[in-house]
């Protein structure tokens, strides 16, 4: 069972805690056994009418009860503290696991699924390992104990005793066999139905806006159903398999009552001697229910262990070789060597033999109809992808002899759907350098044309937005992303259709806040609008994944029919040859 | 079994009755009667099964309660007198009352699991369905994350509860009842001693719900936190990728899963002092009755073997207690989850359907604004948590401000102006995802709220700014709003908007799968499956807001064609920053930082030489560079 072995590998670091609070539950353990003896004393006591002995032994029975107080106060709280360390450390590293893994992991897994792995599925592993563990030594010692002053009283009338437990291993056995599946299913089952409620709960404008609540609850009620069906099934298996462990044992004691009664009756054992081996079979019952109740959590845990190091056993395939080198020093220069990407095996190409050198400090544009790879190549820079063929490099350096952090902090990216988080706009803005004092993002703010708005939101730049940003309409939220990636001060920017919702006149002014900010790097834009695209010096025109014209404006304009349709250049709107050199200076 | 399911609904328990108090905690003891109310609304659907449950229970517990009796029996009557066939007798009912106990313990673990889980499963509908009522401005307040964890995490937490708790109260009670009526007809005044820790169990009992309460609550709080930090993030990995901010965020789940440790430890500190005191108590309970139960029989007033007997009949009565202990702080914990729960289905949608509502007929599409002013800033408005956002400000910032004008059936009106306008939130107001403060709009000359939301919004279409697909196919994604569309029909609405070449270059064409929100395609193209999305639905309505914003200009004259075909007979608003859509449109309303600043066709405008003539020309310049 090596995840039962690996689950246990958690515990490690812990262990001195572990065992504390095991030999705390033995010595509990030993309270408990001593509290009856010491009432049978104090009995005994009544019985001989001897009252200085009466006190003294309900003194000792309440010192007992005391010392099992502490001890177990004691025992709690270690193995409490045990189980959440090991849940904190599953969680971090689930987490810290996600965050090294690529992108191209979540494009094709859903939030919800992971999600679940990282708090449902870890209860049930806290549970066992924290507690599960513990009753479960706890019984079995008591098992083992009884069974050995057993052996000693009667080894002919144990071994009686014992028939039906090679039984009870082998039920045991099947049922984690069969449990174990079962219950993995149900995990499995949770997970897709927390992403279809996740799912629900992020895309309820659109219900909303179709009136299809009644189909999504459709969907998720059928994955309540595919869940409620799964744990039937667990629960069918675990009512059939615990109460059989439960009554094999007794089928012992049944012997027992049999065989020896019927020797004590032949006088070929002592009646007394068989009064205190029948004691010890009835301490063994409840142990023994334990011990099944321990199995069944084992199992769960093992299940949802099962789950989780599938996340975490999934190597990242993107990677910084081991001799990787910190971003050189440099200008920003971006070059393509024969690029192709496949976003996977199956997938058509996104890109296609790309050769592209953009020289360090110049601004480029990326032009093309939707889908034909503009924001794939931008992706590539920032090596949030790898090629699949080809090398791209930063400087004359293959990005993947870069360390992967330093790439990323010299690059700075707006995607085309400027995410924010669901924090201050301050904190939104200084996402890439939390250090940026409030000045800085003031001016980052300011060259993005977003200071006015913020400035007017009632708690200004400590104003919270909604998830995902969604309380600031289309055009805030890209000129926060805008004024983040300004201030990040990278060496390379990226602005992929970062405009798209501003109107003419915001646009307008933004180009003068740009223009400085792009002074001195190397900038890549995106967009459908000449006024966008007029930001660069240079434009690459694309295509179904290739790179099919490069020029000026104008000598795109000129010569390119794709290109004047793309931009609107040669439709009912007029044009004129760029000349606002003096904005982008 | 679907037979048997039937949907309890917790309005029907008169939610709205119970005034809801600041104080959480007195809100809780308040509506404890009222769960219980509404908990046994839960079970009803389910009561064949449940009586069968508790037969099974209260079979399956006396018949555990017989071995050890009849092994008693075996031994003093068989073995002790010599009597082989009483030995025998004893020995033959021992294992039939094994065997029925395992019988019985299968029926019940069965059945227990039957009804808990399904129970379960009922609340999780009802938690969803109840989450999808709410208006939208409901979802601007709360986290996705947390309303997630409602339905998981803390459903997951009554699990226990239920499972466990059924049987652990019914077998327990069983036997205290037993033990307690032997004990009393044994000897009523050590009874009686024995009850007198009973006060002392209660009074730590009270403490314990009184200190756990709110430590129960933090736990249920803060893996609320964690899974809304994970969705968040899980959401905008590309961001958290791309600005190589991992460790950040490593952080700050660090600091909420060090405080989930935290809250939990408190809980544990809680358990591991509560349930080993009410085991001290016992202990203490044994020492009154044997210097009791001691002194009276050596005073000779008590038989000596009355009390022998009777402290073997002490520890049959403080295991049930015991246990009944440990249930009580798992109840205690799946109060707290219950409770969360519980707040949310209190939560009340802001817009609801009056009684009077109707169905709207087939819309002519007239859309008048009468008046409107809106503002997102609603005082009266609590988040989940019960506390107010804000207080209220003097003057509100209004979203959007004395409205006043008309749409005619089959006309298309653009709305022109700069980002933060208010452009987005009036679309948001013509679907009713919002209610005005001031003012109202009406739909063929009836106010919004005399429809039904749903049946309304089934005759509009919009395509909302932040597109969202959902997982699946791209012909699914189409299709979301008229699910019995054929093929054709879909291939149709993918061609109408230009998107059938791209969705033809796809390996599995219409049936390629998008990912999560459509990550798997480009932002131009997840626009124009939106747009497709709309366009099969025919609504009566259309609403386009900003829905070509990344789509090139390209693709977008092919929209347009399509539009000129799509819009015949319906009303249109289209919100657009690109001249030659907004050109289209029969007026074109300009709106100022909330205002109507001017309204009229293309060149009316322009002639006036207003606001909008501005903003061509910034446009004429800019789309020149
Ligand atoms: N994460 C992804 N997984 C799979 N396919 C993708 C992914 N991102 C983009 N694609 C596909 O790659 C092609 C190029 O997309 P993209 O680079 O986003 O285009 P655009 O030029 O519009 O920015 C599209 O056909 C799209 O479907
Ligand atoms: N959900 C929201 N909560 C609070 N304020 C909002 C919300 N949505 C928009 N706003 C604010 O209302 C104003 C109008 O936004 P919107 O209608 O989206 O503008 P636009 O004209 O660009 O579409 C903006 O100042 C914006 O910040
Ligand atoms: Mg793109
Ligand atoms: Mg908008």
């Amino acid at each position: 069972m090596p995840t039962f072995r690996r689950l246990l590998g958690f515990l490690r670091p812990h262990r001195r805690l572990l065992w504390g609070s095991m030999v705390f539950a033995w010595m509990a353990m030993g309270m408990t056994v001593l509290i009856p003896w010491l009432v049978g004393q104090a009995v005994n006591a009544v019985q001989d009418s001897d009252q200085t002995q009466l006190f003294w032994m309900v003194g000792a029975i309440l010192v007992a009860a005391v010392l099992r107080l502490v001890l177990t106060v004691i025992r709690r709280i270690v193995a409490g503290r045990v189980s959440l360390a090991v849940e904190f450390d599953l969680r971090q590293e689930v987490y810290a696991h996600l965050m090294s893994l690529e992108l191209g992991f979540f494009d094709r897994n859903q939030t919800g699924q992971l999600m679940s792995r990282a708090t449902v599925d870890l209860q049930s592993i806290r549970f066992f390992l924290g507690y599960g563990l513990i009753f479960f030594s706890q019984s079995i010692l008591t098992v083992l104990l009884a069974g050995v002053v057993m052996f000693v009283i009667n080894p002919w009338l144990a071994l009686i005793a014992l028939a039906p437990a090679p039984l009870i291993v082998i039920t045991a056995l099947r049922y984690t066999r069969q449990s174990r599946p079962a219950m993995q299913e149900v995990a499995q089952r949770v997970a897709e139905l927390t992403a279809q409620a996740e799912e629900s709960v992020a895309g309820i404008r659109v219900v909303k806006a179709f009136a299809r609540e009644d189909h999504q609850f459709e969907r998720f009620q059928g994955a309540v159903d595919r869940l409620f069906d799964q744990s039937i099934r667990s629960t069918r298996i675990q009512a059939f398999f615990t109460p059989l462990i439960g009554a094999l044992p007794q089928i012992g004691t049944a012997l027992v009552l049999l065989v020896g009664g019927h020797e004590v009756l032949n006088g070929s054992l002592d009646l007394g001697q068989f009064t205190a081996f029948y004691t010890y079979m009835l301490m063994l019952a409840g142990p023994l229910r334990t011990v099944g109740m321990a199995l069944g959590m084992g199992q769960r845990a093992i299940a949802a262990g099962n789950r989780l190091f599938e996340v975490l056993d999934r190597e990242p395939r993107l990677t910084s070789r081991p001799d990787a080198i910190p971003l050189p020093e440099g200008g920003g220069a971006v070059s393509f060597d024969s690029v192709s990407l496949r976003y996977g095996p199956e997938a058509p190409e996104a890109l296609l033999d790309i050769d592209l050198d953009v020289p360090a400090g110049s601004r480029l544009a990326l032009v093309g109809p939707s889908g034909s790879g503009k924001t794939s190549l931008a992706a590539l820079i920032a090596r949030l992808y790898d090629p699949t063929e080809g090398e791209v490099s930063i400087d004359g350096t293959d990005l993947r002899d870069l360390e992967i952090p330093s790439l990323r902090h010299g690059i700075a990216y707006v995607s085309d759907d400027s995410f924010l988080f669901s924090d201050t706009i301050a904190n939104n803005i200084s996402y890439a350098r939390a250090d940026a004092t409030p000045g800085e993002i003031e001016r980052a703010a300011r060259l993005a044309q977003a200071s006015e708005f913020i400035e007017a939101l009632p708690d200004g730049y400590e104003t919270v937005v909604g998830e995902r940003g969604l309380t600031l309409s289309g055009g805030q939220r890209q000129r926060v992303a805008i004024a983040r990636a300004l201030l990040a001060n990278p060496r390379i920017l990226i602005l992929d259709d970062a405009t798209s919702s501003l109107d003419a006149t915001t646009e307008q002014q933004i180009r003068a806040g740009l223009a400085e900010a792009m002074a001195g790097r190397t900038t890549f834009v995106i967009g459908h609008r000449l006024s966008t695209i007029s930001l660069a010096d240079e434009c690459v025109l694309m295509d179904e994944g290739r790179i099919i014209d490069r020029g000026t404006i104008a000598e795109l304009t000129d010569r390119s029919s794709l290109f004047r349709e793309l931009t609107g250049g040669s439709g009912d709107e007029p044009l004129f040859v760029p000349e606002d050199e003096e904005v982008l200076a | 079994m679907s037979a048997e399911r039937r949907e309890p609904t917790a309005s029907g328990s008169g939610k709205a009755t119970e005034p809801r108090e600041a104080n959480g905690h007195r809100e809780i003891v308040a509506g404890r009667g009222r769960k219980i109310r509404w908990t046994l609304g839960l079970l009803r659907p389910y009561r064949t099964r449940i009586f069968f449950m508790v037969l099974a229970v209260l079979v399956s517990t006396g018949a555990a309660l017989a071995p050890p009796y009849l092994a008693g029996r075996a031994i003093d009557a068989g073995i002790q007198t010599g009597d082989i066939s009483a030995l025998n007798l004893s020995i033959a009912l021992f294992v039939i009352a094994v065997i029925v106990n395992a019988v019985t313990s299968w029926l019940q673990t069965w059945l227990v699991g039957w009804v808990g889980i399904r129970v379960l499963q009922d609340l999780r509908e009802q938690v969803f369905k109840h989450i999808q009522r709410m208006s939208i401005g409901f979802f601007n307040r709360n986290r996705p994350g947390a309303l997630i964890s409602r339905m998981t995490n803390d459903i997951e937490a009554l699990n226990q509860l239920i499972s466990d708790g059924i049987v652990t109260l019914f077998a327990n009670l069983l036997t205290l009842f037993g033990v307690v009526a032997i004990m009393l007809l044994l000897d009523w005044r050590l009874a009686l001693v024995t009850f007198a820790v009973l006060p002392l169990l209660l009074v730590t009992s009270l403490v314990f719900r009184k200190y756990s309460a709110g430590a129960f609550r933090e736990t249920r709080e803060r893996i609320a936190l964690i899974t809304a930090h994970l969705q968040e993030t899980l959401s905008g990995v590309r961001v958290v990728r791309s600005f190589g901010q991992e460790d950040r965020h490593i952080d700050h789940m660090t600091e909420l899963n060090e405080a989930n440790r935290q809250a939990n430890m408190a809980t544990v500190y809680l358990n591991a002092s509560y349930f080993p005191a009410t085991e001290l108590l016992t202990a203490v309970g044994t020492s009154a009755i044997l210097l009791f139960g001691g002194w009276q029989a050596i005073e000779g007033n008590i038989m000596i073997g009355v009390v022998v007997s009777f402290v073997g009949y002490l520890q049959l009565f403080f295991d049930p207690i015991q246990q009944l202990s440990q249930l009580y702080a798992t109840y205690q914990q799946g109060m707290a989850a219950l409770d969360k729960i519980f707040t949310l289905l209190d939560t009340e949608a802001e817009i609801v359907d009056g009684p009077e509502a109707i169905d709207p007929p087939r819309l002519e599409g007239r859309i008048t604004f009468d008046d409107l002013s809106f503002t997102y800033e609603d005082p009266e408005v609590e988040a989940e948590s019960g506390e107010p956002v804000r207080p209220a400000p003097a003057e509100p910032r209004w979203a959007v401000r004395d409205i006043d004008f008309e749409i005619a059936p089959g006309e298309t009106v653009a709305l022109v102006g700069s980002t933060g306008a208010g452009k987005s939130t009036l679309a948001k107001l013509i679907t009713r995802f919002h209610d005005p403060q001031e003012g109202r709009i009406m739909i063929d000359g009836r106010p919004l709220p005399d429809y039904r939301q749903r049946p309304l919004r089934s005759q509009m279409g919009i395509v909302p700014q932040e597109g969202f697909l959902f997982s699946g196919s791209i012909a699914e994604n189409i299709a979301f709003g008229r699910p019995d569309a054929s093929l054709e029909e879909i291939a149709a609405a993918a061609d109408a908007v230009g998107a059938s070449p791209f969705i033809e270059r796809l390996s599995d064409g219409l049936e390629t799968e998008v990912g999560e929100r459509g990550v798997q395609l480009s932002s131009g193209q997840r626009q124009l499956v939106a747009f497709a999305r709309v366009i099969l639905a025919e609504p009566r309505i259309l609403i386009l807001d900003e829905a070509t914003s990344a789509v090139d200009t390209r693709t977008e004259k092919v929209i347009e064609r399509a539009l000129d075909e799509v819009l015949k007979g319906r009303t249109a608003v289209v919100i657009a920053h690109r001249l030659s859509t907004i050109r289209r449109a029969d007026r074109i309303i300009v709106l100022e930082r909330g205002h109507i600043a001017e309204t009229g066709s293309h060149d009316e405008l322009i002639e006036s030489g207003g606001l909008y003539a501005g903003l061509y020309s910034s446009w004429t310049d800019s789309s020149a560079g």
